[in-house]
């Protein structure tokens, strides 16, 4: 049953994951009023917690997170999927998954939290690959420290162990401590190889943090932490909320309409459970809607004014598809028990190959010696094998203390022709369509990965390792970014430095979509850094107004 | 006003103007010494005056913290010595009167909040050190918080000379304070600076410490304050010295109890600060003053429970994303709170969580502190060791519980590791949810 | 993030995913049905089992279950709630389980098996069909699993033999950065395997 209902704010976001709350949250305290349109419910963590206990698949990371059926996300990474429909021949590697709920994606992340390194902004200029950003890491960098403070991270001291991202002010809180499984890995790359093994940046707690505990090692950062110690966006959601901020839970926005010159952004439309519509009107717009459904967002608002979609006359809009993917091996190591998986998950990293003049021709990667609980597959893995009673405790305790996991972030890279267009099968009960992806991997990204494969061998050699078991062929690793890419050149980009859209003056996208190139870092600081910016200049604009 | 006031209060006055034992110039002239800043300095942090004259967020002692009481919000003042905002015009006298008389500078009387009936207690030599160490070392702060207005008729100050004469004072201890032996410095620290009884004793109608009921446990309107006499049923008589020391030195004894909320705040800022010799002085004196058995506490708090072994049988079903269902206590317990203290209760090996069985908290027939302490979580820092743990009201960034919740889980947590079903409702939570002694920024 | 893909395929790391994936569907058709489900309305909190009603009027295997489930781990001591959810799962899945846990005890009966070794090795001799029942008994007992469903977690059998070192996700009792500390040492185990060994399937996620 259709009903408008007019509601209005100088400010409309749509999206409530990090990018989009953490704008609200800071211009609400500045006394700007704000609306969040969130296509998903409000959720909460006790539920979660329950559903992952209950969760038989434990791998799964969606498994906790049934979606809503007005707002579905990607209900796992099977190619082919329900949701999200992957094309082209590394389609697999495509087959992201995000959370479409109050506080976003961050709900299951691995908290880390890496700035991007200054090349990474300069791709092409460094290395004649890929494109570089509208804006350079100087320029970022109070806000990814801004980001930082926000999320409560921990890191290691510049003068100890240095990153390679200049910052001028400490980590907020000083690096977590690593477990022995990876203490004896560190003692192993620094001894045998030329590499080193780093504390990684976590937005994880290691002293109470903006009223929250410190971290307690449960392990279980993906898919949900059960106490608060990690970041997600929900506290943003909170934060904005005591600021002032008006947040609509199921809330799906449809349309972006325009004034009749098609200059400026009017309202947004969004359709409530039942499909009655709502317009919500504003002086400017934020679309933080993760990089797959804010393209999508801007392909379906598609009318005769702007026939590509919204933001499109580059035709870059869906285009230029990138994510990190990456190379994994599981063995037995042959030394001492390790026993990984005490401890948060990602917390160490070999980060010898995030730079470098060879990136000319292949790309970046990092590599992390995952501390997973593996208790769960050796189990299955030692009752395939026929073991039962005695013997088979034995093997289970034998496995688990001595698995080891090794995978990569390997850098994509802007590729026009990996594309998100708009299924035309499928849609959902709102009668909106499904996104398709069509994805080639880059070149680039391939011979990253042989060449990362090269130092897993090297590093399994070391560690005495058997029963190698490569995952095959490619894997997303849910950092897909550049939708909607950065770019000084209307014609050849969606957004500039500020992510503003090049052709609506009052839009902006917050989002990894506007990035120009993958690094190797993960991506959310840096989406949550480049939304801080946005928040700024939003700020600023309305205060001059 | 009344006659019989009017009488008491020209006696009063005049009384007042009699009372010229110190100087009454400013004490400007002579620089204090190291060892008296240092002596005043510790005095006030005996006597805990940060913890009521700065609000959170605030400067150290520009006042501003709001407290509840019966009678509305007290707000503490400004004691840095700022001229205009402070006591910064405070001559050592106008000092003494304010903190063992309950009378401003201005002449008007401070309300019992300020505890000045224990302070009366101090000797001249402790008040001097703390009035050099306030003037000379703590930083002036220009903000003057906002006036306290008490419903009436508290809000008529003068009606403070009245509830004087009932309440009492304690005539002042004499001597060089450090050298009493353990009991007396214990007394001491006690009665006349950590002022124990503000808050354990319980008070009459007229809201002064009841006569003969010395630390025999009082509710500070949300929070209990339990009975800390050694009766061995109702107290803390089975307790050692050493438990007490550690107790107030690190806000934690595993096997007994730990401190939240205001008493967190007293170990946080007074107690964990305390020299050995003191902490087994203040032990040895509440260890002995006279036991009062409790009123519903008949088996000691911290003796109920045992570790739980249950197996966890599920249902293995999932619900969508927005079912937000209310559960039941052992529901809300398994997804909140036994990832820290234990599906089965222990706590964590380290006891940094500690175990909800042998807790005094858990075991109190009160359910008081434990609804508090789920509501608002602790947060309390004593030496090297933050202990930290989040609240689950509507303000909380990790789980939002409900009313029912909240009461579903102390119970259950009660019944399985405490004293047994109090049968908490929702009502009670509700009414402590609003009404603690607040912080109000 | 990545995706988590670990795996220990014993003869099929060399097939495309979607090979794999495909195998994996024949086996795994309740599953995909479980995963299809997720994006539409889901089952209420607290739903009864279904097997378990039909256990309730004093089913006779429910004890011999638990009998041969400690001849299978070798324990002398198992729970029997569990005992019972977990025969109740395994028999809602598979209807044929009850009479083949019953015919399982009689073959323990029988003889004088010492060890969960030597009992599953006759049973898979005397009938193959004991193998699955006995995968099936495994899965239970060690992963808390029955019919595609978790029936225990934290007290499934595997955290048990861990706990030295390790604990369930979401139920670390170690404190903050307890992580740090060594942990025991394991001896490579010496044991046999009791039954032919299977493909090694993990689930897609």
């Amino acid at each position: 049953m259709p009903s408008e209902q007019d509601l209005s704010a100088d400010v409309v976001i749509v999206g409530s994951g990090v990018a989009g709350s953490s704008i609200a949250n800071e211009l609400a305290r500045a006394g700007i009023s704000v609306i969040v349109l969130e296509a998903g419910p409000r959720v909460d963590r006790q539920h979660f917690v329950e559903n992952f206990r209950n969760l038989e698949n434990k791998p799964s990371y969606q498994g906790p997170f049934p979606s809503v059926p007005w707002a579905i996300h990607p209900p796992n990474q099977m190619t082919p999927n329900d949701y999200l429909h992957t094309t082209g021949p590394d389609a697999e590697a495509y087959q992201q998954v995000y959370l479409r709920m109050m506080g976003g994606t961050t709900w299951h992340w691995a908290g880390c939290a890496w700035r991007y390194l200054p090349s990474d902004f300069e791709l092409k200029t460094r290395y004649g690959q890929g494109r570089d950003w509208a804006v350079k890491y100087e320029d970022l960098e109070p806000f990814y420290y801004q980001a930082e403070v926000m999320m409560g991270v921990c890191g290691p001291d510049p003068a100890v162990e240095d990153l390679g991202s200049p910052r001028r002010q400490p980590y907020p809180m000083e690096a977590l401590p690593i477990s022995y499984a990876a203490q004896q890995f560190r003692k192993l790359v620094s001894e045998k190889t030329p590499y080193r093994v780093v504390h990684e940046p976590q937005a994880r707690n290691t002293r109470p943090y903006d009223n929250r505990p410190t971290c307690e090692g449960h392990n279980n950062c993906m898919p949900i932490c059960p106490i608060g110690a990690m970041y997600n966006g929900s506290y943003s959601v909170y934060h904005a909320e005591a600021a002032g901020a008006h947040f609509v839970p199921n809330a799906v926005v449809y349309k972006i309409e325009r004034d009749s010159a098609n200059k400026r952004v009017t309202a947004v439309h969004y359709y409530d459970p039942d499909k009655g519509s709502h317009r919500v009107t504003g002086k400017y717009f934020v679309i933080a809607a993760h990089c797959i459904e804010t393209a999508k967002l801007l392909l379906v608002s598609a009318d005769e004014q702007s026939p590509d979609g919204i933001a499109n006359s580059s035709g870059h809009v869906g285009r230029n598809m990138m994510d990190h993917t990456g190379v994994q091996v599981t063995f037995i190591s042959g030394d001492k028990a390790l026993w990984p998986g005490r401890g948060p998950l990602e917390t160490n990293v070999i980060d010898n190959f995030r730079d470098g003049t060879w990136r000319n021709e292949r790309g970046a990667y990092l590599v992390h010696m995952v501390d997973d609980n593996q208790v769960d597959l050796a189990t299955s893995l030692a009752i395939s094998k026929g073991y039962v009673g005695r013997e088979l405790e034995e093997q289970i305790r034998y496995l688990a203390s001595h698995t080891v996991r090794l995978f990569s972030h390997n850098e994509g890279l802007a590729d026009p022709d990996n594309r998100l267009t708009l299924s035309q099968t499928h849609k959902d009960v709102l009668g909106i369509p499904h996104p398709e992806v069509y994805y080639k991997l880059p070149e680039y990204t391939v011979k990253s990965c042989e060449h990362t494969r090269g130092l897993f061998r090297e590093l399994i050699g070391l560690m005495h390792g058997t029963d190698e078991q490569w995952t095959p062929g490619y894997f997303p690793q849910d950092h897909p970014a550049g939708s909607t890419i950065m770019g000084t050149d209307p014609r050849d980009s969606v957004v500039d430095g500020f992510c503003r859209t090049h052709d609506h003056e009052n839009l902006f996208i917050a989002s990894s979509a506007v990035f120009s190139s993958v690094g190797t870092g993960n991506i959310t600081l840096t989406v949550a850094a480049l939304a801080l910016r946005v928040a700024d200049t939003l700020k600023k604009e309305l205060a001059h107004a | 006003m009344p006659d019989l006031a009017r009488k008491i209060l020209c006696s009063v006055l005049t009384a007042g103007t009699a009372l010229v034992t110190l100087s009454m110039a400013p004490a400007r002239a002579d620089e204090p010494s190291a060892e008296l800043l240092a002596r005043g300095e510790y005095v006030a942090t005996a006597g805990d005056c940060i913890a009521c004259h700065t609000r959170p967020g605030g400067k150290p002692f520009a006042g501003g913290l709001s407290m509840t009481t019966p009678m509305g919000n007290v707000i503490s003042t400004n004691i840095t010595p700022d001229p205009d905002h402070g006591i910064g015009k405070y001559t050592e006298q106008e000092f003494e009167q304010s903190v063992r008389h309950g009378i401003r500078r201005d002449g008007s009387r401070l309300y019992p909040a300020m505890p000045y009936v224990s302070y009366s207690g101090m000797t001249d030599e402790d008040v001097k050190a703390l009035y050099a160490w306030l003037m000379h070392d703590v930083k002036p702060v220009a903000e003057t918080p906002p006036a306290t207005e008490l419903n009436f008729p508290a809000n008529l100050r003068i009606t403070m000379a009245v509830w004087n004469l009932v309440a009492g004072s304690t005539t002042p201890e004499t001597g060089d304070s450090a050298t009493f032996d353990k009991l007396r410095r214990g007394r001491y620290l006690a009665h006349a600076l950590e002022h124990c009884g503000t808050c354990h004793t319980p008070r009459n109608m007229m809201l002064t410490e009841k006569e003969g009921s010395y630390l025999a446990g009082a509710s500070l309107l949300g929070w209990y304050a339990p009975d800390i006499t050694p009766s061995k049923t109702g107290g803390i008589g089975n307790w050692t010295e050493d438990n007490l020391v550690a107790y107030l030195r690190t806000g934690h004894v595993n096997g007994l109890s730990q401190a939240a909320g205001p008493m967190g705040e007293v170990v946080e800022h007074s107690t964990s600060h305390l020299t050995d010799a003191d902490l087994h002085a203040l032990a040895a004196y509440i260890l002995q003053v006279p036991a009062m058995d409790d009123d519903v506490d008949h088996t000691p708090r911290e003796q109920f429970g045992q570790v739980l072994n249950t197996p966890d049988i599920r249902t293995g079903e999932l619900t969508r994303i927005d079912r937000l269902d209310e559960m039941d206590g052992q529901h809300v317990y398994d997804a909140n709170c036994a990832a820290c203290h234990g599906d089965n209760g222990a706590g964590t090996d380290d006891h940094y969580a500690p175990s909800l069985f042998h807790n005094g908290v858990v075991g109190s027939a009160r359910p008081d502190n434990l609804i508090m302490t789920v509501l608002h979580g602790v947060d309390r820092t004593a030496g090297n060791e933050h202990a930290f743990m989040p609240g689950f009201d509507q303000k909380s960034d990790v789980q939002r519980l409900s009313n029912a919740e909240i009461a579903s889980v102390v119970n259950y947590v009660m019944t399985t590791f405490g004293s047994g079903n109090h049968n908490v409702t929702a009502e009670q939570v509700g009414t402590m949810r609003s009404g603690e002694a607040t912080k109000v920024p | 993030m990545a995706a988590d893909r670990s795996c220990f395929p014993t003869n099929i790391h060399l097939a495309s995913p979607n090979a794999m994936r495909m195998r994996r569907a024949l086996r795994m058709s309740r599953r995909d049905m479980l995963l299809g489900a997720m994006g539409a309305a889901v089952v209420a909190l607290g739903a009864s089992r279904p097997g378990f009603a039909a256990t309730e009027e004093a089913d006779p295997v429910v004890p011999l279950f638990l009998a041969v489930s400690q001849r299978l781990t070798d324990r002398d001591v198992l729970d029997p709630q569990i005992s019972h959810a977990l025969y109740a799962g395994i028999i809602h899945a598979n209807p044929e389980r009850r009479e083949q846990i019953h015919k399982l005890h009689d073959l323990m009966a029988s003889g004088s098996f010492a060890s969960a070794r030597a009992l599953a090795s006759a049973a898979e001799h005397s009938d193959p069909v004991f193998k699955d029942v006995i995968h099936e008994i495994m899965t239970g007992w060690y992963r808390g699993v029955a019919d595609q469903k978790v029936v225990v977690y934290r007290s499934a059998l595997m955290f048990d033999i861990t706990k030295d070192a390790v604990y369930p996700k979401t139920y670390a009792a170690g404190g903050p950065f307890y992580w740090t500390q060594t942990p025991p040492e394991v001896a490579v185990p010496t044991g046999e395997p009791a039954l032919s060994p299977s493909k090694f399937v993990v689930e897609p996620t």
